[in-house]
């Protein structure tokens, strides 16, 4: 059934060298003693993601304290695969696994909160997160009985919370769209 | 130079206008002040949305500096 998907060879998509080719760059110029390649494809993620991995001996210092350094390779590198008129690609740059530990980490501490607010009946509000770490919470919520998750704010200051909701029921579908 | 060639990597892939870039680098004792310019068209893409682009470069720079034992500041100059 898992007919290889016609998906575009990295080899033969320009967005996808551009970002690895400006990785490989910034890793030079760092003067870190690391390599990057694509990563395998998990199952996880869109289709059309550019996934990229860095290993090495000097991983670490691309990750950065609370991975800020890591954030900000992806960040540059997403603007530069993403040139005008070119379509929007997801874009992820990993160091050693880190950001993937991260969001099972920030997933599980969303559960073990989520189910603080149904219990307590009070709102939680996560510090300002980037966009990807927000979808992360939100899925961990997604299927959870009584809360619900709302992001607020604008910009870097935007922010998650758990919100009760004794209307929200799970495994009822309610709404026929 | 390692930190003006960092940034001239960056810059000329993050513009339109890559031959438009010039980085230059005035290095003090422990310092290094490093001033980016681009074509008037570009410089919206070296500031990034609320600044995250040039914050990501400052970043970058700092993750460099601990390496080289030298602080650079980066500035954009329109």
């Amino acid at each position: 059934m898992s007919e290889t998907t016609e998906n575009l060879n990295p080899e033969d998509d320009r967005q996808a060298q551009r970002a690895l080719g400006f990785v490989r760059t910034l890793l030079t110029h760092m003067q870190l003693d690391a390599e990057a390649t694509f990563a395998p494809d998990d199952g996880d993620g869109d289709e059309d993601e550019i996934r990229i991995e860095i290993e090495g001996p000097d991983a670490g210092r691309i990750i950065g304290k609370r991975g800020l350094v890591l954030e900000a390779v992806q960040y540059l590198t997403s603007r530069v695969a993403q040139k005008k008129d070119e379509p929007r690609r997801h874009i992820s740059v990993d160091a050693e696994g880190y950001r993937a530990r991260h969001e099972d980490q920030l997933a599980e501490m969303a559960e073990k909160l989520g189910q603080r607010v149904a219990q307590e009946g009070k709102v939680i509000t996560f510090d300002p997160m980037n966009a990807r770490d927000r979808r992360v919470v939100h899925m961990a919520i997604k299927d959870m009985p009584g809360v619900r998750t709302e992001s607020n704010g604008q910009g870097p200051d935007r922010r998650v919370q758990i919100i009760p909701d004794k209307n929200k029921v799970v495994g009822v579908t309610t709404d026929d769209s | 130079m390692a930190f003006k060639e960092l940034i001239k990597a960056i810059a000329t892939e993050l513009v339109d206008r890559p031959e438009d870039v010039v980085v230059t680098e005035i290095a003090t004792d422990n310092n290094s002040l490093i001033e980016l310019r681009v074509a008037k068209s570009d410089i919206g893409k070296v500031i990034g949305k609320d600044g995250r682009t040039a914050q990501s470069m400052r970043t970058i720079l700092a993750a460099l500096s601990a390496k080289v034992g030298r602080r650079a500041h980066l500035d954009i100059v329109d």
